[in-house]
């Protein structure tokens, strides 16, 4: 008898998982638009934990996002690479141990000063601008947000 | 809340999280009442550490698909751990503390000195207390766990009574024809297999809690065999989960959220068996 219940379980458990694999098929990008000045993928509607799912998907496979624009909510950050001496700016999501933070490069709309012209390192800030890959010389690349404009 | 979460759902890693996260709390709360009831609670704990050791000598050999030097070395060391019997220099607990410390601490020497990445503290972190991880999984690894998974499965299913007969009294068993060493053999390699799946869900750190706990509330409410097996997988199931969804709504570390749910849930199961036995 209890042989009997317990391949019944399984085999419900089975069909569970059959229609569960099925429905990977159906793959999507949320909030999908056509329209060329609506958000594609809105950051600043999601979770920590989603915008940092959302980030690594983006950073490991770019092609999927390329053109696409995005707002974004996060810290301020810049950096300044020493050998070519360019800026970088920085959206950055921290976690609480602030050891897995996720962030994406922007590049502003405007040419801006720095430090005047930008947020104080830290400070929150809230950036729409379009999806795409930049490739260095030696072939790597990085995810950045072009013409990135400011939200109040 | 619902629109958020429908939202969410339409996003593809969030639905893997989910497919993934059901299978792996299933396999994980079936061996699990095996493991409580042989005294081996704390395997999971130190089969963990071993496959992070891997994990970071699969880092260090830039293996494309880390699972192949995973996988293998983690089985290696449970079979070891569970079936050196009587004859094994070093028992017991003695053996699975030196092991899990060991692979821990050269696991992250070797991260921090070979590693590629530039951020080491948050690979450890995602890799210890699987933070995100389960939330960055590829279609790749959902296939590969589907598949470990349902033949976890089915051996459980097709083993059941003579997993039932060793957990419970290996002489026994043995004097009734079980070849105990041969599914004391088959155990060790579920186990390995489930824990190498569960560290995508919940970090190395917390796979105990998803073995221990599930197994530790069905054992408060129920009391035969099977039906603490069932109620154990239900329960690691829907904790899961909630903690998944909990997760991604609230913005916490999916990890520690199903672990959180899972210490609710034996609270619960716990203060029912109590108001039980005292009304009896």
């Amino acid at each position: 008898m209890r042989k009997i219940n317990l391949y019944k379980i399984f085999s419900r458990i089975a069909v569970i998982v059959v229609l569960c694999i099925f429905s990977l098929a159906n793959k999507s990008i949320a909030a999908d638009s056509t329209s060329a000045n609506r958000i594609n993928i809105d950051l600043s509607r999601m979770s920590a934990t989603m915008v940092y799912s959302m980030v690594f998907q983006m950073v490991t496979e770019p092609q999927k996002f390329i053109g696409k624009r995005i707002k974004m909510k996060g810290a301020f950050s810049s950096y300044q690479d020493e050998e070519t001496g360019r800026r970088f700016f920085g959206c950055v999501i921290k976690d609480a141990l602030a050891c897995c933070s996720q962030g994406l490069a922007f590049e502003a709309f405007k040419p801006r000063k720095y430090p005047k012209d930008f947020p104080r390192e830290g400070s929150p800030i809230t950036i729409i601008g379009r999806f795409d890959y930049e490739k260095e010389d030696d072939g790597i690349g990085f995810p950045i947000i072009r013409n990135a404009i400011f939200i109040e | 809340m619902l629109d958020q979460l429908l939202f969410y759902l339409d996003f593809p890693f969030v639905r893997y999280a989910i497919i993934v996260g059901t299978l792996i709390s299933l396999c994980s709360s079936l061996l699990g009442v095996t493991l409580v009831l042989k005294r081996y609670s704390y395997i999971g704990d130190g089969l963990s550490h071993v496959a992070f050791g891997a994990l970071a000598i699969a880092a260090v050999l830039k293996v494309t698909n880390n699972m192949f030097i995973i996988l293998p070395i983690t089985v290696a060391v449970a079979v070891l751990l569970l079936c050196g019997g009587k004859d094994a220099q070093i028992k017991g607990d003695a053996a699975i503390a030196m092991v899990s410390a060991g692979s821990l601490a050269i696991g992250y020497l070797l991260m921090n000195i070979f590693s590629a990445s530039g951020n080491v503290a948050g690979d450890v972190c995602t890799t210890l207390f699987g933070s995100m991880s389960i939330l960055t999984l590829k279609p790749t690894d959902v296939y590969l766990c589907v598949a470990l998974s349902i033949v976890v499965l089915i051996t459980f299913v097709l083993f059941y009574h003579k997993i039932f007969a060793i957990t419970f009294d290996e002489n026994f068993a043995r004097a009734t024809g079980v070849n105990v060493n041969l599914f004391n053999l088959l155990i060790a390699i579920i186990i390995a297999v489930i824990i190498v799946l569960a560290m995508n869900l919940v970090g190395a750190l917390l796979v105990s809690a998803l073995v221990v706990f599930p197994a530790l509330s069905a054992m408060r409410v129920f009391k035969s065999f099977f039906t603490v097996t069932i109620a154990a997988a239900v329960i690691s199931v829907v904790c899961s989960l909630t903690g998944i969804l909990v997760a991604i709504l609230a913005g916490t570390p999916v990890g520690s959220t199903i672990v959180a749910m899972d210490i609710v849930v034996f609270l619960v199961c716990y203060i029912t068996s109590a108001i039980r036995n005292k009304k009896a």
